[in-house]
C-alpha cells in the first residue's frame, strides 16, 4: 500500500549498502585473505611464524593486562566523577568544572596524551620538576596505563552518567526509609542498577585501550603491545603484510569479543520510565569528602595536559623556561604544518557532513518506515561490524585493498575510512533520537497530502535538527582526533594534523607536535562552543 | 454511506478481525467498543487504509476502496497522540494541509473552524505550549480543513480529564451535525462510547457483540459480554455516583446483572 514511499528508502538503503559493501565488507575479506594465502597458496604458515614469534604471544599478554588494568582504572574514577555530579549537593560551579575536565580528552588525539605523559612525568617533564622527583617508569606499563587512563575515562564517564540520570533516586529514600545502612542503600540504589553500565564502561575502555595506537607509538618503549607490533610490521623497517595482515586479524577477535559482551550487557540494564529527581538530604561530610575526591582527579587529568600549554610557549623546554611564541609563530610559517590543518579541517567537514547524512538516512529507515525487517536487521548488523573493528585493522585492510587505485592516499578515502569507523555512535544516537518522536507523523502528513520526502523535510528533519547537530559534531570532532586508521592511508600530500605529528615524532620536533595538539584542541573547543550555540538557538526558537 | 463486507485479518496467522461486516450511515457517528486487544484499533486503521484486510470489502457510496491507498480514500484521523508537529506553530499546524491542496478550504472555511473549536487565541502558540484538550482541539482542526469524507478518531478522549472530556465530545458532535459528517470513534469506555455515538459497535475477540443505538445496547443486551463488562460497568458508576448524591434508588451492581 505504502509502496511509492518505500522507493526512496530504499536507493538510501543501497546507498549505505554499497559504502558498507566497498570499504567495510571487501577490505576485512582481503585482510583476511592476505593473512591466509601466501606465494603457495592457502597456508597458516603467517599464523604459525606470529605465534612462534617469542615477542609476539608476551606483548598480546602485555595488551591484556595493561588495557584491562586502564579500563578498571578509568571505570572507578569515571564512576567517582560522575557520583558527585549526581549524589552530592557540591556546588554548582565544581560540578560543571569536573564534567569538562572529565570531557576535556576527547578533544585531543591519543598520541598527544603519550607525549603530554612524557613532559608531564619524564626525568626533565613538569610535574617531576614541581614535585622533585619522578613518581614511576614512564616507559612502560605505568605510562601506557596513564595514557589509557586519560584516553577512557570521558567514555566510561559518559555511559555511567547518562544512566545514573535515569536510575530513580527515590529509591535511596525507600532504602533509607525501610532501615537499610549505608552500603546497603549504596548497594541497592546506586551500585546495583549501575552494574550493566560499569561493566559496559569497562569493556568499553578496554576495547579502546586494547586497540589504540596513539599511545604505544608515544610511551610504550620496550613494553610490548599489540599495536605497536601491528604497526611496525605494517611501517615499520622491514614491512610484512602477510603477518601484519595476520596481527590484525588476531587484534580482532578481542575486539569482537568486547562487543558481543556489551551486547549481552545491554539487557542488563535497568530502565526507568521516568525520571525522578528529589532533594539530597543535606550531608556536608558526603559532599565535601567526594567534592574532594572529584577535584583531586579533574585536577590530576588537567595537570597532564598543562604541558600541552607549556612546552610551546617557552623558549626550550626544559633548559630555557622564559615566555615566547616564538614555536607557535614559527608553526604558522611552515606551509606544510598549515597544509595539514586545512586537510584535518576539510576532512573532519566531510565526514561530519556525509557521516550525519548517511546516519540520518539508516536511522530513517530502522526508526521510522515500513521496510520489511530484514532491511531493518542489515543496518543494525552494520552498525555492530563497525562498532567491533579497530580503527588500526580496518586502516591496514585499507592498505591491502586502495593502493593503485584512484582512491589511494586522498582524502575520499579517509573521509570515507572515518564514516565507517565512526559510523555505529551516531548512528544509534540518529535511531533513539527518531524513535522517540510521535509514530503518527507520517501518517498524518501523508494524509495531508505530503509526499515522503516532503514529510522528512517539512517535519521529521526540523524536528530532528538538535540530534543531526550533536551526531555533526561527535562524527568533526572524531575526525579531528583520529589517527589509528589514517596512519595507514594518509599520503605525503594529504597528511592531517595527527599523522604530521606522528611524522614530527620521528624528527624529534615536540615543539611542533605540541602547537599541532593545541591546534586540535583549540579547533575541537571552537567547533564544541559554536554547536553547543547553534542548538541552543535551535531550542530558542522553538520556545 | 461507508460499508464494511466480511472483512478478516489476521497478524502472523492469529486472527484479530473475524468476519466484519457493518454499514454506517452518513453523518452518523459510530463507537467502536471494546476491551484492550479485541481488535477495535486494527479496525479502525483498516478503514483508514494503513493496513490491508486479509479478505473482504470497504465501500464508500458503492465505490470499492479495498485496493485504494490510504492517502485516495479521502478518509482522516485523529491519532491518540494527536501527532502535531511541534516544529510548527498552531496556525501552521492547523493550515499544514493547504501547501499541498491550497483549494481544499478556503480562507473563511479555516476561520470559521478555528472559531468552531476556540482556538483564536492560541494560533501563535507552540504546540508545547497547549494543554492536552487544546492539543486535541488543533488536530481535530488540522484535519477537518483537509474535509475528510469521513472522520476517525482514535480515542479523542482519554487522554483528558473531566470536565476537558465532556467539553471535547460536545465539540465532536458539533463538528459532526455541522459538517453532516460521518465519524468512527475508538474508544474502550462504555461511558464515552454510548453518550457520545448514534451507534455503538461493540467488538469482542475480533467479532461484532452487538452494533445498535446507545438506548438497545442498555434495554436489550445482546449477549453476555455486553451484559457483563459493558453494562455492569455502567451500573457500577451510576450506582457510586447515586450514592454519592444520596439518592435512594441505589440498586447494588451484582443484582442488576
Amino acid at each position: 500500500m505504502d509502496t511509492r514511499k518505500n522507493i526512496e528508502l530504499k536507493i538510501i538503503f543501497w546507498t549505505i549498502a554499497a559504502v558498507f559493501s566497498l570499504f567495510l565488507a571487501l577490505p576485512l575479506l582481503v585482510l583476511l585473505g592476505r593473512s591466509f594465502v601466501g606465494d603457495q597458496g592457502v597456508t597458516l604458515e603467517f599464523y604459525r611464524s606470529v605465534i612462534a614469534d617469542r615477542k609476539f604471544l608476551p606483548a598480546l599478554g602485555n595488551s591484556f593486562l595493561v588495557a584491562a588494568a586502564a579500563a578498571l582504572a578509568a571505570t572507578v574514577i569515571a564512576f567517582v566523577l560522575a557520583y558527585m555530579i549526581h549524589y552530592t549537593n557540591a556546588p554548582l560551579w565544581l560540578k560543571q568544572a569536573v564534567r569538562a575536565a572529565a570531557m576535556l580528552p576527547m578533544f585531543l588525539p591519543t598520541i598527544t596524551y603519550g607525549f603530554a605523559i612524557i613532559y608531564s612525568f619524564g626525568k626533565q617533564g613538569l610535574i617531576t620538576r614541581l614535585l622533585g622527583t619522578q613518581l614511576f617508569d614512564l616507559y612502560g606499563f605505568m605510562g601506557l596505563m596513564t595514557g589509557y587512563v586519560i584516553y577512557t575515562v570521558p567514555v566510561a564517564f559518559l555511559l555511567i552518567h547518562n544512566t545514573m540520570g535515569y536510575i530513580d533516586k527515590k529509591t535511596l529514600v525507600v532504602s533509607k526509609v525501610m532501615g537499610d545502612g549505608t552500603f546497603s542503600t549504596f548497594w541497592i540504589a546506586v551500585v546495583r542498577p549501575l552494574l550493566g553500565t560499569l561493566a559496559g564502561a569497562f569493556i568499553q575502555a578496554f576495547f579502546l585501550s586494547f586497540t589504540d595506537f596513539g599511545i604505544p607509538a608515544s610511551v610504550g618503549g620496550s613494553y610490548d603491545v599489540v599495536a605497536a607490533i601491528l604497526y611496525n610490521k605494517m611501517i615499520g623497517g622491514i614491512p610484512d603484510f602477510s603477518r601484519g595482515a595476520v596481527v590484525a586479524v588476531i587484534m580482532l577477535i578481542p575486539s569482537i569479543g568486547s562487543i558481543c559482551i556489551l551486547r549481552i550487557l545491554e539487557r542488563f540494564n535497568i530502565r526507568y520510565n521516568r525520571i525522578s529527581d528529589i532533594d539530597l538530604k543535606k550531608d556536608p561530610a558526603r559532599d565535601i569528602s567526594w567534592g574532594t575526591a572529584g577535584s583531586v582527579l579533574s585536577i590530576l587529568i588537567l595537570s597532564i595536559f598543562a604541558v600541552i600549554f607549556v612546552v610551546p610557549m617557552v623558549e626550550e623546554w626544559p633548559y630555557k623556561t622564559g615566555f615566547s611564541l616564538d614555536h607557535i609563530r614559527n608553526a604558522f610559517l611552515d606551509h606544510e604544518l598549515l597544509d595539514s590543518y586545512s586537510h584535518s579541517i576539510t576532512m573532519a567537514a566531510c565526514t561530519a557532513l556525509f557521516g550525519t547524512l548517511l546516519a540520518y538516512g539508516a536511522a530513517l529507515i530502522t526508526a521510522r518506515s515500513t521496510l520489511p525487517d530484514r532491511y531493518k536487521r542489515a543496518i543494525d548488523s552494520i552498525s555492530l561490524v563497525t562498532n567491533a573493528i579497530p580503527g588500526m585493522v580496518l586502516g591496514v585492510a585499507y592498505m591491502f585493498l586502495f593502493p593503485g587505485t584512484p582512491l589511494q592516499n586522498t582524502l575520499t578515502l579517509m573521509v570515507l575510512c572515518n564514516i565507517v569507523h565512526y559510523f555505529s555512535t551516531p548512528y544509534l544516537m540518529m535511531k533513539n533520537s527518531l524513535s522517540k518522536m510521535n509514530a503518527g507523523w507520517e501518517t498524518t502528513a501523508m494524509l495531508m497530502g505530503d509526499s515522503w520526502l516532503k514529510t522528512i523535510i517539512r517535519v521529521v528533519t526540523p524536528n530532528a535538527l538538535s540530534s543531526l547537530l550533536e551526531v555533526f559534531s561527535y562524527y568533526f570532532i572524531n575526525a579531528m582526533v583520529t589517527i589509528s586508521a589514517l596512519v595507514f592511508i594518509a599520503g605525503a600530500r594529504t597528511m592531517v594534523l595527527t599523522t604530521k605529528i606522528k611524522q614530527l615524532q620521528y624528527i624529534n620536533k615536540f615543539n611542533e607536535v605540541f602547537v599541532l595538539s593545541l591546534l586540535i584542541l583549540i579547533t575541537n573547543l571552537i567547533a564544541k562552543a559554536l554547536f553547543s550555540l547553534l542548538a541552543k538557538k535551535l531550542a530558542e526558537k522553538k520556545k | 454511506m461507508l460499508e464494511l463486507k466480511n472483512i478478516q485479518k489476521s497478524f502472523d496467522g492469529t486472527p484479530v478481525l473475524k468476519d466484519i461486516s457493518i454499514q454506517v450511515n452518513d453523518g452518523e457517528i459510530i463507537s467502536i467498543l471494546g476491551p484492550s486487544g479485541c481488535g477495535k484499533t486494527t479496525l479502525l486503521n483498516l478503514i483508514l487504509g494503513i493496513i490491508k484486510a486479509d479478505s473482504g470489502q470497504i465501500l464508500y457510496d458503492g465505490e470499492d476502496l479495498t485496493e485504494v491507498s490510504m492517502e485516495k480514500r479521502g478518509f482522516n484521523i485523529v491519532f491518540q497522540d494527536y501527532a502535531l508537529f511541534p516544529n510548527l506553530n498552531v496556525y501552521k499546524n492547523i493550515t499544514y494541509g493547504l501547501k499541498n491542496r491550497p483549494d481544499i478550504s478556503s480562507k473563511e472555511e479555516v476561520e470559521e473552524l478555528i472559531d468552531l473549536l476556540g482556538l483564536r487565541e492560541h494560533l501563535n502558540k507552540n504546540i508545547e505550549q497547549l494543554s492536552g484538550g487544546q492539543k486535541q482541539r488543533v488536530a481535530l482542526a488540522r484535519t477537518m480543513v483537509m474535509k475528510p469524507r469521513i472522520l476517525l478518531l482514535d480515542e479523542p478522549l482519554s487522554a483528558l480529564d473531566g470536565v476537558i472530556k465532556e467539553s471535547i465530545k460536545d465539540r465532536i458532535r458539533t463538528i459532526a451535525r455541522e459538517y453532516n459528517l460521518t465519524t468512527i470513534i475508538v474508544t474502550h469506555d462504555p461511558e464515552e462510547a454510548l453518550t457520545l455515538s448514534d451507534r455503538v459497535l461493540i467488538i469482542e475477540g475480533g467479532m461484532i457483540s452487538q452494533y445498535a443505538r446507545p438506548e438497545s445496547i442498555i434495554h436489550t443486551p445482546k449477549n453476555d459480554f455486553v451484559r457483563k463488562f459493558i453494562l455492569n460497568q455502567l451500573e457500577i458508576k451510576r450506582n457510586n455516583i447515586y450514592a454519592l448524591f444520596g439518592d435512594q434508588l441505589t440498586v447494588p451492581a451484582a443484582q442488576a446483572v
